[in-house]
């Protein structure tokens, strides 16, 4: 019985043509643990994981399947459904950050995903951004309908960016030379080199390209 | 972050139990743990310990740092050092309440192991208001935070990055004409919202 679980499991990995990522089964719950508190403490929408999403789910639904199939009596069937809350856990927090943040920004969530090459919304996401626009827009406008011809602030030309000098604390996972820190006075720019393993608490606006790249890590 | 969530990372982290059942290995999608033989001990992680020792499956070994001589070594440490020294466990208040929590028969000397690691935990606390009143001060716009647990740094959100934002928004603040104060408006036509997540 066990041996069939690591079988399906290693093959679930395996038979994944569209991943280029191999990784073990344990590898891949870390980086989606990381992936989750990049976003949940990143003031922008980070750029989509959808491989990873989906390689856990289907490892969640492998082990769902496994443990309807073993006696109830088993005390270890405990185990692997406590498991399986724990990672799913993870990953509906991880959608719903991302959710959180698509609604609060949708508008410059979109524009920015135009002009950019590699979109950071899964195509879920983008339909759903999307229809948010839209009903927002509709809301919005039978809301200010009761008069016509009343000025009011367009509310579409001034979108809610997010707040890119808020402050994160982050690790590093590799040596990163040259962050740029903005004192904020005038051009007074500091330079800062962070070694491998150390912490630090800085502005988001400085290493946001690095956390992306995967050197750094927020926690 | 609530103080859960630092409680769930720090429940990955490995403990050794003594198992009083034997039973083949647990295959987990984070790995396999076992095969388990009653009266060997085994490590496994926090959660799964916590789980058996709640059904009253195992017992619970204290980490070589949980006993009061290391802890009091650690404690001086802290107390004559001015930086922030190394802790033996990158959760140590997560193990501490979980294991004292179910297993304090298993672990010697559970109440004075307690008041230790509040004593540090209040050292610690103490050095760290102190320098981020440094940092304040002196309008810092970074720091560096090297061997601060997550529960620690956890604690000061989401005050002291909100804090520093402030700062920042009223160093850089420049006025417009026929802007209102309360809308801190740049000279783009956008408006940045206020730290967003916590």
């Amino acid at each position: 019985m066990d041996e069939d679980t690591d079988d399906i499991l290693n093959n679930i990995i395996d038979d994944d043509d569209d991943a280029n990522i191999q990784m073990t089964p344990a590898e891949l719950i870390q980086k989606m643990e990381e992936i989750w508190i990049n976003e949940k403490f990143a003031p922008e929408l980070l750029p989509h994981e959808q491989e990873i999403v989906d390689l856990v789910l289907s490892q969640i639904s492998a082990m769902e399947d496994n443990v309807e199939t073993l006696p109830s009596a088993d005390f270890k069937k405990g185990f692997y459904q406590l498991e399986i809350d724990r990672i799913r856990f993870v990953v509906t927090s991880y959608l719903r950050h991302r959710l959180e943040k698509i609604e609060t920004y949708v508008l410059h969530v979109l524009k920015e995903d135009e002009e950019r090459e590699e979109a950071y919304l899964s195509e879920a996401e983008q339909q759903f951004a999307l229809k948010y626009k839209e009903a927002l827009e509709e809301h919005f406008d039978n809301a200010t309908m009761f008069y016509p011809g009343l000025p009011f602030e367009d509310w579409k030309s001034n979108f809610v960016r997010p707040n890119m000098n808020s402050f994160v604390f982050l690790k590093a996972k590799s040596n990163v030379e040259g962050v740029v820190v903005d004192r904020g006075q005038g051009d007074d720019n500091e330079i800062v080199d962070i070694k491998a393993g150390s912490q630090m608490l800085i502005s988001y606006k400085g290493v946001s390209d690095l956390i992306k790249k995967g050197d750094l890590r927020l926690i | 972050m609530d103080p859960e969530e630092v409680e769930f990372l720090g429940e990955k982290h490995l403990v050794s139990i003594v198992p009083s059942f034997t039973s083949e290995s647990v295959h987990l999608i984070q790995g396999d743990y076992g095969p388990f033989r009653a009266g060997l001990p085994i490590r496994v992680p926090l959660w799964v310990a916590v789980n058996l020792k709640q059904q009253k499956r195992c017992r619970i070994q204290p980490p070589e740092w949980m006993d009061v001589d290391t802890l009091e070594l650690i404690k001086t440490d802290e107390k004559l050092s001015r930086v922030f020294t190394k802790m033996p466990s990158e959760f140590y208040m997560v193990e501490v309440k979980q294991l004292l929590g179910c297993a304090s028969d298993d672990i010697p000397r559970a109440d004075e192991i307690r008041t230790i690691v509040k004593d540090i935990w209040d050292i610690r606390m103490s050095k760290l208001r102190s320098s981020i009143d440094l940092l304040v001060k002196n309008h810092e716009m970074y720091a560096a935070v090297d061997n601060l647990t997550m529960m620690e740094i956890n604690s000061m959100r989401p005050l002291l990055p909100h804090a520093l934002d402030h700062i920042y928004r009223m160093k850089t603040f420049q006025p417009n004409v026929g802007s209102q104060s309360q809308t801190m408006s740049f000279s783009t036509h956008s408006r940045v919202s206020t730290s967003f997540q916590s």
